[in-house]
């Protein structure tokens, strides 16, 4: 191995002392780098210094040229808007509806599996599978699961003995019913990471925790958790981060009703822009849902880096 | 050994039997309830009118029938959005890997002023979440004239930096020893990125194209703004219209449903260990 590395350094060393070779390298990589900078700079750095640009004017829609500078106007208008504030808490609600059962239902399930028993395979599929429909198919299933005439929640419910809500329909429920369904939808993602963190501890740890006596809740405890804990933060904050973007399932199954029940941070920004046209407010709740997920990130980094 | 260490062995494998059976028991009672969404999509969707609305839950129809699907197919454009969807998919998925791979082989193998800053670019904007930048991409595409065309429904997509950052980290690994050999045989640049580098990276692309395959295939919001003939929507966007515009007939929805997530399905049967194997990579790598 060492003479052909003493050779390609050698050979390295010669291409780098030659200008021409240089020069060339330099054009091939810019051209070769080309086709995606030019996607990546159009259709998202621009956009994202416009979006900011925007969010400090009073956009004109039809004539943006007439747009008219107003500084913080929106971002004020967004903090004294009891709408807006109202689909925050929603939307933190929904977060801490969904990311806490997911990541450990997730690692529940994934050290299940983990154990040899028969019909592994047959499991991860199941757990996994809902994760590849889209979420017009999820949403539309979970209409039918709750209708309140014939869906199969309520009659079970009722066979109980408990008068059961009309859940899309309910302030209280409407809620937790999009919650459920989003449980659902994508456990199977944190799921198959968690499994192959698991499966990525080497069993000699465990060999010698037993020989300790270590068995059960401290093996799990001492080596499980801490052997798991980057798998840990980064499904975490990923879930984190997809929670509070909800949109297709509420869109969908609730329009964010009744009245303004559950209502979320990108449906608000989604009517803003798309029903009232007001671009610039909506380019203004943006980037607040920006500088939360930039904020969310840097925890990650905080928290990544501590178990490094 | 004594009789206390049998003894304790023994009630030691008896309890390690007993936690097996629960564990099987949760597990596939977790299973069972994963599935009943599946079951109850399928049963409405074989049922009669007569049976659709009854209080009590008949999980099996007493006459299974077909007509919900009949009429889905015949009276909907559900085989045009899936056609749709599957050229949007398709054309996103080959421009990521073609773009994609060139500038992560251009990043690891090329040596170029600038290409440190450009990579650092690239791997903050994983920062910039996808709906942030909604109302001035829609302004951007309006002003280029794409709304209801599907090259503004792609160009956005193949923007992401996941595929980059990704490749980046195989395409590193790569020996030199191999591209060095290669250079003194007379290759070019390019036949060392298209002869000798994709061949070997079969399996990060193979990961890189499920996935972008899948999430575009999945997309809702950005498909549902841009697009605005009812001919040109894609299978989401199309599922969404059809239940809020047709005479409300659960049958009828979930026999659109199931056929809209056949395709993907049989991909996931067919791929679900390459599949798994992407979302993997992206766990443990990013």
């Amino acid at each position: 191995m060492s003479v052909p590395t003493r050779l390609v350094r050698r050979l390295r060393a010669a291409r780098e002392n030659n200008t021409e070779i240089r020069n060339q390298e330099t054009l091939e990589g810019i051209l070769f780098s080309l086709p995606y900078l030019l996607v990546f700079s159009v259709f998202l750095l621009y956009p994202l210094l416009k979006g900011l640009y925007m969010s400090l004017h009073d956009w004109n829609a039809i004539y943006p040229s007439q747009s008219e500078f107003v500084f913080l106007e929106n971002y004020v208008r967004m903090i004294n808007d009891p709408m807006f504030w109202n689909a925050l808490w929603n939307t933190v609600y929904f977060v801490v509806l969904t990311v806490p059962p997911l990541v450990m239902l997730g690692l529940a399930l994934a050290l299940g599996v983990n154990r040899q028993l028969k019909g592994r395979r047959f499991l991860r599929m199941v757990f996994f599978s809902p994760y590849v429909l889209t979420v017009a198919v999820v949403a539309l299933i979970w209409i039918e699961l709750y209708a309140p005439s014939y869906g199969v929640f309520n009659y079970y419910i009722m066979q109980i003995g408990i008068e059961p809500p009309n859940w899309l329909n309910s302030a209280t429920f409407g809620m937790p019913a999009v919650a459920l369904a989003t449980i659902w939808w994508t456990l199977g993602f944190n799921f198959v990471i968690l499994l192959s963190a698991r499966q990525g501890i080497p069993e000699r740890l465990y060999e010698a925790a037993r020989l300790d006596g270590a068995y059960g809740w401290r093996a799990f405890r001492d080596i499980t958790l801490p052997q798991m804990k980057p798998a840990l933060v980064f499904v975490t904050v990923v879930q984190f981060i997809a929670s509070f973007q909800i949109f297709g399932q509420v869109f969908i199954m609730t329009g964010g009703g009744p009245g303004n029940a559950t209502d979320t941070l990108v449906m608000y920004l989604y009517k803003a822009a798309f029903n009232q046209h007001e671009f610039g407010y909506a380019a203004a709740v943006g980037y607040f849902l920006f500088v939360v997920l930039i904020a969310v990130s840097m925890v990650n980094y905080k928290l990544a880096g501590d178990s490094a | 050994m004594s009789t206390q260490a049998t003894d304790a062995l023994r009630s030691r494998i008896e309890d390690t039997s007993i936690r097996t059976v629960g564990l099987y028991a949760a597990l596939y009672g977790v299973a069972a309830l994963f599935l009943v969404p599946y079951a109850w999509m399928i049963s409405l969707s074989l049922k009669p009118r007569s049976e659709m609305f009854s209080r009590v839950p008949h999980w099996i129809p007493s006459e299974p029938t077909l007509q919900w699907y009949q009429y889905v197919l015949s009276e909907s454009l559900i085989l045009q959005w899936t056609l749709n969807t599957l050229l949007i998919a398709g054309i996103t998925t080959l421009v990521v890997l073609l773009f994609d791979s060139l500038i992560a082989f251009s990043l690891t193998r090329l040596d170029w002023p600038g290409r440190k800053f450009v990579l650092s670019v690239i791997i903050a904007s994983f920062m910039v979440p996808a709906y942030v930048n909604i109302v001035p991409l829609y302004t951007l595409v309006s002003d280029l004239g794409l709304i209801s065309s599907y090259a503004g429904v792609i160009l956005p997509l193949t923007a992401g930096p996941l595929g980059v950052f990704l490749l980046v980290q195989f395409f590193r690994d790569f020996p030199d020893e191999l591209e060095e050999a290669a250079r003194l045989d007379g290759f070019s640049t390019f036949r060392i990125y298209s002869r000798l580098m994709l061949p070997m990276m079969k399996s990060p692309l193979t990961a890189l194209a499920l996935f972008t395959f899948v999430s575009s295939w999945n997309q809702f919001l950005w498909p549902l703004i841009v697009l605005q003939s009812e001919g040109s929507y894609t299978l989401p966007i199309g599922l969404v219209t059809l239940s809020s515009s047709q005479v409300f007939q659960p049958g009828l929805m979930m026999a659109a449903t199931l056929i809209a997530s056949l395709p993907l399905f049989v991909v996931f049967l067919l791929l679900q260990d390459y599949l798994i194997n992407a979302i993997q990579i992206q766990g443990t790598k990013g």
